[in-house]
Parts: structure tokens; C-alpha cells; sequence
């Protein structure tokens, strides 16, 4: 049987499929961190004591970098999949546009996440 | 980096593949064994090295990776140049296709840099050092750098790729077109099938069996696309698949990749809307 030529042992990664797989893996983390989320809303209706151990859990360190993580995960999934939306619409193939516009993605996720952040840390007072 | 073109090439070298074992998903004969080394004829004052992949059928053994020093001075400028500088001067049984050597006929499509492109329009200067060549990516190897590209080229007849009219053509003159449709055409017509995009199509690794693939479906719109072809709807039934048009995923690394400069990714999303608005 003939061989077949390497394909992803070989290529070369570039902004395109990278952005393409992290969309993925993305989708994959936001569903299991949506999972998290209800255990926190079950926990607020449990009453005091299941709320407390939870947000003890979620307020440790590693509790926070797990969250700020899945705060970045899920706006570059946002960002991401508003740049196959336009994409839909045949807008934005151009190569420089291909290239802004995930470079874009990726800056305003970064944004964001630190918005986000910044916001909460102000209501939380 | 931002990419305006597809010939640029990304000054981005820190990671040249991505980080996955090196039998990552390789069936035992394709696995590649260190091969031979060529040093530079005696003499040579301006080298540079090249790991070629290479494939013997009547060895029986798997493809190696041949390294050879090219005496720059010796050869022409570009990679196909250094290719027929080798079979000229070191092995002559190193194999690949080639014919026009200007980017026209696409013979000479081979994953170059870990990127497709034709070797006869990719400067030596713009390679790595070791530049790394392939064969096109996921093809069966017939013999060193020479893909079987028969399943691409079935799918291709599979489109129909021809003028399907419902009259005959007038007496007096060919069948015209007027300027902003034939305009509609351009960036679609000029495909040479080398079949780059395919090549290098994550959704063609995974799904080459039933997705068509960027090369053929930019053919397909070329043909839907035609103001004189009467066969839209025939041909948009026959498109509307699962796999063969729906399997692309906007990867993007078609229209990255095109030696044409076209934009295979485009005219996926151009058939898919074709087919969303047929249905309003």
C-alpha cells in the first residue's frame, strides 16, 4: 500500500488553524464550565452552607485562575464565532481581513476578560 | 503577523509544527526513517541544505528523509531550480512532476516549509535553513515528491465540471455574456488544480472521502457562478451533503495557501449562501 504524506505532523501552524482549533476547544471547555455554573446557582438554592463551601472553592487561588481562564476561554469563543457569523454572510474573506479580524478576536478577548474582571471586582465593592 | 497575500511568507518561525507526536495518527508505512546524506560537491562556497522526503515503491521500505547541500552559485533561484540541480548533479533518481516552471500548470505543488505552495514560483531565499520539502500534504506517494491525486481529480469529475446549457448555442456567435457577469468569474476561473488548498484542508485529512475539498468546490461555484450554465439547481442537489460542501468549516487555510492568490474559502461560503437563499 502506498504511504500517505504527513499532513498535521507537517504543516506548518498559522493564525487560521489555530484559531480554527481553539474555536473547538473553546466550545469544549465553555460546555463543561457551563456545568460549574449551574453547582452555582444549585448551591444558591440550597441555602448558606453549600453556597459558602462552593464560593470558598471558587474564591482559593486556584479557584480564581480556573475562572479568569474560563472567562478568556469563553469570550474567544464569542469573538471567534462572531467572525464565522460575518463569514455567513460572505464578508470578510480577504486574506488582510482573515488575518485583522482574528488578530482582532484575540485582543478583544484579552480585553474583555480583563473588563470583565476589573467590573466585577468594582460591584463586589 | 498579518498576512495581506498568499505568497508572503510568515516571518513566524518559532513553531514549525504543531506540537503532536510525530506518529500522530501515521499508519505504519507511511512512518518516515532517517535517510541518507548528499554533502556539497567539493568546491561549493555558498550551500544550503534540504531535507527531502523520498519514496521508493520497488524498495519495499518506508519514505526517508534524504538531506542534501545545494551549491547555490550552481543553481537558479528558485526551489524547483535547486530539485533539478539535484537530479542533475547529485541523485538523479530524485522524483517529482514538473512542466511549465512559471506557476501555470501546477505540476510542481508540494508542501514546501510546512506550507503548499509551487515549487517553482517559492524563491530559495524565502525557505528555512534546512528547508524542509514534502510531497502535497495527505496524498498517497507514488514516488518521492509525486502525489496520486486520483481521488482529487474524481471528485473533481464528480462536480461536472463542464457547461450544462438547456439551448443550443446561437448560429451567428458564441453564447455571450455580458461584462459584470462574466466579471463573476474572476478569481474562480483561474485555478490550475494543483490542489494546494485540498492539500493542506484539515477538514480534507479528516473527511477526504466524502468532502469534496476547497479545489473542487471552487469549481463548482465557478460553474454556478456562470451566467450561461442553466444548471444551478441540479448542481446545488448534488452539493447538498453533510460532508460534501458542509464538511468546511471556514479553516481558512485555502485561501492562505492558493499560489493562484484565490480564494477557495470564499467560494464555499458563496455556495453555501447560493443554497440558504434557494430555500427563502
Amino acid at each position: 500500500m502506498r504511504p500517505c504524506s504527513p499532513n498535521i505532523q507537517n504543516y506548518r501552524p498559522q493564525l487560521t488553524s489555530v484559531l480554527s482549533i481553539a474555536n473547538r476547544i473553546t466550545a469544549l471547555i465553555s460546555t463543561v464550565a457551563l456545568v460549574a455554573f449551574v453547582a452555582w446557582l444549585v448551591a444558591a438554592a440550597l441555602g448558606p452552607v453549600p453556597y459558602d463551601a462552593l464560593y470558598a472553592l471558587a474564591a482559593s487561588p486556584i479557584g480564581r485562575a480556573l475562572l479568569v481562564i474560563a472567562t478568556f476561554v469563553f469570550f474567544l469563543h464569542l469573538c471567534g464565532s462572531i467572525r464565522h457569523l460575518f463569514w455567513d454572510a460572505v464578508v470578510g474573506f480577504e486574506l488582510r481581513s482573515i488575518y485583522v479580524s482574528g488578530w482582532v478576536a484575540v485582543a478583544a478577548s484579552i480585553v474583555l476578560t480583563a473588563a470583565a474582571w476589573l467590573v466585577g471586582g468594582f460591584f463586589k465593592g | 503577523m498579518i498576512i495581506h497575500s498568499s505568497n508572503q511568507v510568515s516571518r513566524f518561525r518559532l513553531l514549525r509544527r504543531f506540537p503532536l507526536p510525530r506518529g500522530f495518527g501515521v499508519l505504519r508505512e507511511s512512518r518516515i526513517e532517517p535517510g541518507r546524506h548528499w554533502p556539497a560537491p567539493a568546491g561549493a562556497k555558498r550551500t544550503k541544505t534540504f531535507q527531502i522526503y523520498r519514496y521508493d515503491p520497488e524498495s519495499g521500505r518506508n519514505p526517508r528523509l534524504d538531506t542534501f547541500e545545494v551549491d547555490l552559485d550552481e543553481c537558479g533561484p528558485m526551489v524547483l531550480d535547486a530539485l533539478i540541480w539535484i537530479k542533475s548533479n547529485v541523485d538523479s533518481s530524485l522524483t517529482f512532476r514538473r512542466s511549465c516552471r512559471e506557476g501555470v500548470c501546477g505540476s510542481c505543488a508540494m508542501t514546501l516549509d510546512g506550507t503548499n505552495w509551487l515549487a517553482c514560483t517559492r524563491f530559495i531565499t524565502e525557505m528555512t535553513d534546512p528547508a524542509s520539502v514534502y510531497p502535497l500534504a495527505n496524498f498517497p506517494v507514488i514516488k518521492d515528491l509525486v502525489p496520486d491525486q486520483t481521488h482529487a481529480l474524481a471528485q473533481y469529475s464528480m462536480i461536472e465540471p463542464w457547461l450544462k446549457a438547456s439551448e443550443p448555442p446561437p448560429q451567428q456567435h458564441e453564447r455571450l455574456q455580458s461584462v459584470a457577469d462574466r466579471k463573476r468569474l474572476d478569481g474562480y476561473y483561474e485555478c490550475i488544480l494543483c490542489f494546494c488548498c485540498t492539500s493542506g484542508c484539515p477538514s480534507h485529512w479528516w473527511n477526504g472521502d466524502r468532502f469534496l475539498g476547497p479545489a473542487v468546490l471552487l469549481q463548482a461555484w465557478r460553474w454556478l457562478a456562470d451566467s450561461r450554465d442553466d444548471a444551478k439547481g441540479e448542481r446545488l442537489d448534488a452539493l447538498e451533503d453533510p460532508f460534501r460542501l458542509y464538511r468546511c468549516h471556514t479553516i481558512l487555510k485555502c485561501t492562505r495557501t492558493c499560489p493562484k492568490g484565490l480564494n477557495p474559502g470564499k467560494a464555499i461560503a458563496e455556495i453555501k449562501k447560493m443554497m440558504l437563499e434557494r430555500t427563502l
